[in-house]
């Protein structure tokens, strides 16, 4: 099954949800097809017209372009997921997860498909990191087709 | 990537992921290695390695190829994606070893309690209560 994860460029997460049997939806693999299709300059450049456009049915034309470009890159993951995993307070540096709105949005997207969803912690201690695993194997093991 | 409790070295896993497959392209790094070919072989090399590495050896896919020059340390890219691995490599021992509990066969954990909000009623009685 598709599980999207959420940081979608959590190595832990893909990893985990790639270690149990199911297929990661992540943000690497959607920047992997941009980079091989078409050419794509330094970070700022990323992000097309075409994205901005596309970002319009997750986000209103109010909203800042930086949250629409991500919505134009998570909202058809979330589409396309069975099933998703959250983990809770990623640090604001951690790459694309900077932006709280976005993350707001996009649980709010998860949500409101109404798919399965396991929202779990960032361990600090080997007892809580068994607790997250633990809690990861379960939801996974507990999907169906 | 390699977790930092692990004993292997990048070096070792370098030689050891380049004899799995051919036609694959593995380059060594600081944290472990990238490796490069089709998603069928990957997906094969993948298993293999943990078949051999357990829980020591963690792996993600990567949005640019190996050694580009829009993020190659090596040509002056911007390599913006360790500052993201290192988010995540501190706490790769702690998921090591719940992978290597569960391997064992412990698969009990304590599940964390749901919080829920305040009802009215007891707020206005905790609030009372210290008038």
């Amino acid at each position: 099954m598709k599980i999207f994860i959420d940081p979608p460029n959590s190595m832990i997460l893909f990893d985990l949800v790639e270690r149990f049997g199911h297929e990661p939806l992540s943000s690497m693999a959607l920047i992997q097809e941009k980079v091989d299709n078409i050419e794509v300059d330094m970070p700022p450049m990323n992000v097309t017209l075409d994205d901005v456009v596309k970002g319009l049915k997750y986000a209103g034309v109010e909203v800042p372009s930086g949250i629409r470009g991500r919505l134009a890159i998570w909202g058809p993951m979330i589409e396309a997921a069975d099933a998703a995993i959250i983990i809770e307070n990623p640090p604001f540096s951690f790459g694309c997860v900077g932006c709280d709105r976005s993350n707001e949005l996009t649980k709010y997207r998860i949500k409101r498909r109404g798919i399965p969803a396991l929202t779990v912690q960032y361990p600090s201690s080997e007892e809580e990191a068994k607790t997250m695993v633990g809690q990861i194997k379960d939801f996974l093991g507990g999907l169906k087709e | 990537m390699i977790s930092p409790n692990s004993m292997v070295t990048p070096d070792q896993l370098v030689r050891v992921v380049q004899t799995m497959a051919p036609e694959i392209n593995v380059k060594e790094t600081c944290y472990g290695c990238l490796a490069e070919s089709d998603a069928k072989t990957m997906a094969a090399v993948m298993k293999k390695v943990r078949e051999q590495y357990g829980n020591e050896v963690f792996s993600k896919v990567r949005g640019y190829p190996v050694g580009d020059p829009r993020r190659c340390r090596a040509q002056h890219g911007t390599r913006p994606g360790f500052a993201q691995l290192e988010a995540e490599w501190e706490t790769l021992p702690l998921i090591q070893s719940a992978l290597d509990a569960i391997d064992a066969g412990d698969t009990a954990y304590v599940a964390p309690v749901e919080k829920k909000p305040l009802p009215v009623k007891d707020l206005k009685q905790i609030s009372e209560a210290y008038r």
